[in-house]
């Protein structure tokens, strides 16, 4: 793959340089500070010796390796230190500026990040400037996340008040907070006393919160892959139909679904798997004229039961 | 083949920035290897011209200097590559390294790392036992921040606004049937609640025009030339984008609400008064799309003011109910 050539060959330009500074350099220590394997270390150093230094090739690069130790033989002037290329500067500046913008984030961390940020910008000069194309604002509610910071650091249980949408009802737990991390909102993942289960509480619905003393004993649980994303529906939860007009295909970008089969008036039939078919009924009173629940009949009799007793109270 | 293509551009780089005088194209091809297998000159001029684009991707700035002869000549110069000192000290490496790790793009994570090993690689980063006992000693927040970019058009979006080139794609309004073809200058791309928006010149419309990317449909494609127009310094992809979502409310709305329910709507209301009966009156804000809003309340909800507001829910009521 393309991408994987590049990112080799990024790293074997900063390896170079890397190993002139650390003649006998450990291979683990090596992969450890390029966050790489072993395994791809060691076939980076198979790439290198194959590598000409000059004009008319000839000389090759001398990197030896006796499998626990590298050893580099040619002249300094080879490896000087590179300059970030634009990709590399905008990824670190903006990833920089947004964590530094994070409500809540720790005082320290955040002086640091803009020290460290402005040192970057000077040394990436000119090239610093396409990262002004690119921003991110995370959205993190300041007190809650304080919160929960000090408990995952206290390893304190956590008293909160709760928010669930789906219900429209506030519930009152105590919960083990494993991990708190933003993607969009900010989100604390953790085990829940109530339910004995993992689960996963938006802070901006957290309604009240309170540090506790007991400490935190969440079991020991694999932590997810978010990149996936944040809802991942099990196989086993039940389906549901939801048939939209044009004016309801925003459906389709916030419910993760299964499939969305475009409808001849330019509408989708998008089947999506939820573990309470109920909460959707909320989903079937937004779309109105723009949709209809098309399965479970249970979950579309319900919907229609609570617009007539709505309209009741307006004498219809 | 991976291994092929990275031998080949590290031989190009080392080849380019060793060079004490630029060198034409026939003196790279006779000194690497990947070069002389090419079967003819097509496929070595495809092949080092993609390769210098790759290069110059990864950083590196290559001068092309024609020669007596008329023939261009490379080099890849010693001053205008380096990278000037730089030197973090442990703290400011550690909340670097959170950073780096936020993106769950592969372009711009390996971008991001690669930055990272450019600096240890210099010098400019603390040594490991350093930044451990650092780390051991101020714990630093437990946050991880992760920024998506799942949307197919987030790359070459990303590469049209940095190198400025007009774009075409067909984007989809969020009520409309079919997408429509937009022409457009980009100016940015903002991230605000996981979702990512792009700002930019419509040319059709010659007007500022912010779209969404996620309803962007099929492939973006970038023209070659780009464009001279002047981006402007402010974008307001935010104010736009809180508009649609109706959070820049100018009026309010009273309504009541079952006692016990509703409660992002008390979080956000000016006022409640509880009453005899077990609901309470509310005033809260009333901006675009407050109907929609109010009505997945059902029966634990019921509009009092503007009537207008309340007209709009009996509607959406009335839909669901013949439904």
């Amino acid at each position: 793959m393309a991408s994987n050539a590049i990112d080799q060959t990024r790293r074997m330009l900063s390896l170079v340089t890397y190993l002139r500074d650390r003649p006998g350099a450990r291979i683990d220590d090596v992969a450890r500070a390029f966050g790489i394997t072993v395994d791809e270390l060691i076939s980076d150093l198979d790439v290198l010796p194959l590598c000409g230094t000059s004009f008319r090739g000839g000389d090759l690069l001398e990197i030896d390796t006796d499998g626990e130790r590298i050893w580099w033989r040619n002249a300094d002037d080879l490896a000087a230190p590179l300059r970030f290329a634009a990709d590399e500067a905008t990824a670190l500046l903006v990833a920089a500026r947004a964590v530094a913008t994070l409500p809540g984030l720790r005082e320290s961390d955040r002086d640091a990040l803009l020290r460290a940020t402005a040192k970057l910008e000077a040394a990436a000069g000119d090239t610093a400037g396409a990262s002004s194309r690119l921003s991110v604002t995370f959205e993190s509610e300041g007190g809650v996340f304080a919160d929960v910071d000090r408990a995952i650091a206290e390893r304190r249980r956590l008293w909160v008040r709760y928010y669930s949408p789906a219900r429209d009802e506030l519930t009152e737990r105590e919960i083990d907070p494993i991990r708190l991390f933003a993607v969009g909102h900010t989100y604390v993942e953790a085990w829940c006393r109530l339910s004995e289960a993992r689960r996963t509480f938006r802070l901006d619905r957290v309604a009240e919160i309170r540090l506790l003393d007991e400490p935190s004993d969440p079991p020991p649980v694999e932590l997810r892959d978010l990149s996936e994303g944040l809802v991942q529906p099990a196989a086993e939860d039940p389906e549901v139909v939801v048939e939209v007009a044009p004016g309801g295909r925003w459906v389709a970008e916030y419910y993760p679904h299964d499939s969305a089969e475009e409808l001849p008036d330019g509408g989708l039939r998008i089947i999506l798997r939820t573990p309470d078919p109920a909460s959707l009924r909320r989903l079937a009173l937004r779309l109105g004229a723009d949709g209809r629940i098309a399965a479970p009949p249970e979950l579309a009799d319900s919907a229609r039961d609570a617009a007539r007793q709505a309209l009741a109270a307006y004498g219809e | 083949m991976a291994i092929a293509k990275a031998e080949r551009l590290m031989n190009l780089a080392l080849c380019l920035l060793g060079a004490r005088r630029p060198l034409t194209k026939h003196e790279l091809r006779a000194s690497i290897e990947a070069y002389l297998e090419a079967s003819n000159d097509d496929s070595f001029n495809r092949m080092f011209e993609r390769d210098k684009d790759d290069l110059r991707e990864l950083g590196l700035v290559i001068d092309s200097v024609e020669n007596l002869d008329g023939d261009a000549g490379y080099v890849a110069r010693r001053d205008s590559n380096s990278l000037p000192p730089i030197t973090l000290d442990a703290a400011e490496a550690t909340a670097l390294g959170l950073a780096a790790r936020v993106w769950q793009q592969a372009r711009l994570a390996g971008a991001a790392s690669g930055a990272l090993h450019k600096l240890r690689a210099a010098g400019g980063m603390p040594q490991a036992d350093e930044a451990e006992s650092y780390g051991q000693l101020h714990p630093h927040s437990s946050l991880e921040p992760y920024i998506p970019a799942r949307e197919a058009a987030f790359e070459p979006l990303m590469l049209a606004c940095r190198d400025r080139r007009v774009v075409v794609f067909d984007y989809r309004k969020s009520n409309a049937a079919r997408p429509g073809r937009r022409q457009v200058e980009p100016w940015t791309l903002e991230c605000w609640r996981g979702q990512w928006y792009l700002a930019g010149f419509d040319r059709d419309r010659q007007a500022e025009r912010v779209f969404r990317l996620s309803r962007i449909t099929g492939a973006v494609r970038s023209r070659a030339a780009a464009f001279t127009a002047v981006v402007p310094d402010q974008v307001t992809v935010r104010e736009t984008v809180e508009r649609w979502a109706g959070e820049s409310a100018s009026r309010t709305a009273r309504i009541l609400l079952r006692g016990g329910a509703g409660y992002p709507l008390r979080a956000r209301a000016t006022e409640v008064c509880p009453r005899d009966d077990g609901w309470d009156e509310l005033e809260i804000p009333y901006g675009h799309g407050l109907d929609a809003w109010l009505v997945e309340f059902g029966p634990d909800l019921v509009v009092l003011e503007p009537a207008e507001l309340r007209a709009d829910v009996v509607d959406r009521l009335r839909a669901v109910a013949k439904g």
